[in-house]
């Protein structure tokens, strides 16, 4: 049984870098211009956090080369749309709609200049119900609002699909947004703003030359501890060439003989996006020449739970990966 | 040879009552959960009822009762079950419309105590059942249904044993404000499938069930999941869409291995919206087909509410008690029936008696996303 994931597309809108390799070199932080990256068409009402979404997952499916017209941000995919899942992260999303609704309610101390077309944006799910109608997703559509370590369970919940047949491709978007009731609710003089998403599906390298997967994620697992983490990843540390922290950071030093991975920028409060960041990073580095296996851990001491994922280069033997995962499973 | 997932254990807590027992010897008696308003300034609203569950002492509002609703079902489908409190590595799945957006209401508002860590409902399973494989999914008003479709792909993949699936959600003023400023007349019940109903009204409650890959050593479990089927119309924020819909049960039955002339029961979503139940209806008429007149329908939110995340798991386990006692819940609401729902079986004023061994469960949310489950009484 299989247990790794194939990353065919990512997309980054991010403040300071708008795709994979700029992740490696941010640029001076600016704001994300949604209308600039995919038209002013079709945002209007949206929130924040769904705009952002909305870029990250259209560079994400363009280059898994699943578009019908590659250079329309509107196109729907070419391929079967019931073949399609998407999965979106995010645990400050809609915050800023919530919040304003009730501000506007409180204040007038009616309901009557509540806007109707806010509706949508009061319930989580939809970055990905919005995601799905723009890019024509009918497959499974879920939304994980699971704290700190929200990216890389939703590559979790990609695997399982696909592993189940309910989807031949996973669109995996994670966005957070920075307003005032983010920082204020979650106590952070500055949250990421920004979205990061993946596609992951069958391997393309032997039907695709032109598209190898750009890296290679072993089943995620989860523990109370990192301690506990690494037996249920099956991880061998002498095959793993460096390993990125929870807090973004390498706070926490080496893991055996293992070094940290700084980041190398300072993205803001990640919260849910973090996992997604970690693993196109690792890709980056892969399509900068890099090889081997890296290991990404998220997750925080308030959620008391921690989640990691090995990210193989594409294309090498699997070293980390072979044991991997298959113990945690019964 | 069609797999099938024992549901060994279940809880559930609603306006009716607080315990999956109690709510449904009330819905059988044909109650109402509907109330004068608790939670909200009354006055700031033109609607003055809803469904609420009746846990506060003053009238005050107080952070963290989603995740109240949560624990409490989960430990009543567990003793349900004979199993301990400390769940380890068992993995919980929380399916929720609306997660702990209420406590962050408060803290807006009021300036209410709340943290991120509790906008989930993760740590709070933790720190009560020893549970660390615990997820969120805000899935809206299909989500239990979603969460249980996951927990049957990890038994399948051998990954878990034993699952626990739930659906939680107390009521936000955000999401009863916006309905307030809509509906310009205040629906006075939740009239599925009636001509004239004038919309849904929310409610608040919680559910779960324990599912397990083989029956255990113990009684004889209450009944089967036999297949779940997600999707997602990809076509309106809010309208629902018959043919997606329609797509959803007929994958639903085939997962099953049944035909809907095998269905005994249907728990019809039914929120009260001129939109869902029309939808609901031209889907079911569109898969149903000759045999319409099959299976006994019912929409139990014309005496919950609209219960949001946890309405799909509150009409599963309601299709359960239902099959085990031979009674079908009534919709007392229903007068005159849309043109629509003609020639199907809806259950009217009184609990209907009935032999059934199969049930269908509708659960569609915000955002087109459709659950659609087939489970299978203990008779």
């Amino acid at each position: 049984m299989s247990e790794q994931l194939f990353v065919t597309g990512i997309g980054v809108a991010l403040p300071g870098a708008d795709h994979r390799d700029a992740v490696l070199d941010p640029q001076v932080p600016e704001p994300v211009d949604p209308a600039a990256r995919i038209g002013r068409k079709g945002l209007r009402y949206k929130d924040r956090a769904t705009q952002l979404a909305l870029v990250a997952a259209y560079e994400a499916l363009r280059d898994a080369g699943l578009l019908s017209d590659p250079d329309d941000a509107k196109s729907h995919v070419a391929v079967d749309a019931s073949s399609v899942a998407v999965i979106a992260a995010s645990n400050y999303g809609n915050l800023d709609s919530v919040a304003a609704t009730i501000d506007t309610i409180q204040q007038d101390r009616s309901t009557r200049l509540v806007s109707p077309i806010n509706t949508p944006n009061l319930s989580s799910n939809v970055i990905a119900s919005e995601a799905a109608i723009r890019y024509g997703l009918r497959g499974p559509n879920l939304t994980v609002c699971n704290g700190s370590t929200g990216g890389l369970d939703a590559l979790r919940w990609a695997g399982s699909l696909l592993r189940a047949g309910r989807a031949e491709h996973v669109l995996v978007v994670a966005v957070e947004p920075d307003n005032d009731v983010v920082r204020s609710f979650a106590g952070t003089p500055r949250a990421l703003d920004g979205a990061v998403a993946m596609v992951l599906g069958p391997a393309r390298d032997e039907v695709d030359t032109k598209r190898p997967p750009q890296a290679v994620l072993s089943a995620t697992q989860r523990a109370a501890t990192i301690d506990d983490l690494l037996p249920r990843l099956g991880v061998d540390l002498t095959a793993v060439d460096g390993w990125y922290g929870p807090g973004g950071a390498a706070e926490h030093g080496l893991i055996g003989q293992v070094r940290p991975i700084e980041l190398g920028h300072d993205w803001g409060t990640p919260s849910s996006v973090l996992g997604l960041l970690q693993c196109v990073h690792a890709a980056a580095r892969f399509a900068a020449g890099a090889t081997g296996t890296l290991l990404a851990v998220c997750g925080d001491p308030a959620d008391g739970v921690y989640c990691g994922t090995l990210v193989e280069a594409p294309r090498q033997a699997s070293r980390a990966l072979t044991a991997a995962g298959h113990d945690a499973h019964r | 040879m069609v797999e099938r997932w024992p549901i060994v254990g279940m809880g559930a807590i609603c306006s009716l009552g607080s315990t999956a027992r109690e709510t449904f010897d009330a819905l059988c008696a044909g109650r109402s959960g509907l109330a004068p308003i608790r939670g909200f300034t009354t006055d700031w609203y033109t609607s003055d009822s809803l469904f609420e569950i009746d846990d506060r002492d003053d009238s005050k509002d107080r952070p963290g009762r989603a995740t109240g609703f949560l624990l409490s079902v989960i430990a009543e489908a567990l003793t349900d079950a004979g199993l301990s409190d400390d769940l380890g590595d068992v993995p919980v799945l929380v399916g929720t419309g609306l997660r702990e957006l209420r406590s962050v209401e408060l803290w807006r508002g009021s300036g209410a105590a709340v943290t991120p860590a509790e906008l989930h409902f993760g740590a709070a399973v933790r720190s009560r059942f020893g549970a660390w494989d615990t997820h969120t999914f805000s899935n809206a008003c299909s989500a239990s249904l979603y969460a249980l479709s996951l927990a049957t792909d990890l038994l399948s993949a051998g990954e878990a044993d034993t699952v626990v699936v739930a659906g939680t959600d107390s009521i936000t003023e955000s999401m009863f404000g916006v309905a307030d400023r809509v509906q310009s007349i205040p629906p006075d019940a939740v009239r599925p499938f009636d001509r004239e109903r004038r919309g849904t009204i929310l409610g608040e409650g919680a559910a779960a069930v324990v599912l397990r890959r083989e029956p255990g050593t113990g009684g004889s479990p209450r009944g089967w999941v036999r297949g779940v089927e997600v999707n997602c119309d990809a076509h309106h924020p809010t309208a629902p869409e018959a043919g997606s819909i329609a797509g959803a049960m007929r994958a639903a039955h085939q997962r099953a291995g049944v035909t809907p002339a095998d269905i005994d029961l249907v728990m019809l979503h039914g929120t009260g919206t001129i939109a869902n139940d029309l939808g609901e209806a031209l889907a079911m008429r569109e898969v149903y087909g000759e045999d319409l007149a099959r299976p006994v329908c019912t929409a139990m939110k014309s005496m919950t509410g609209h219960t949001s995340g946890a309405s799909g798991l509150h009409s599963l386990i309601t299709a359960l008690q239902s099959m085990d006692a031979g009674r079908v819940v009534p919709v007392p609401t229903l007068e005159k029936p849309i043109d629509e729902m003609s020639g199907f079986r809806l259950a009217r004023e009184q609990a209907v008696p009935v032999d059934a061994r199969l049930a269908q469960i509708n659960a569609f949310g915000f955002g087109g996303i459709n659950a659609v489950t087939v489970v299978e009484g203990n008779r």
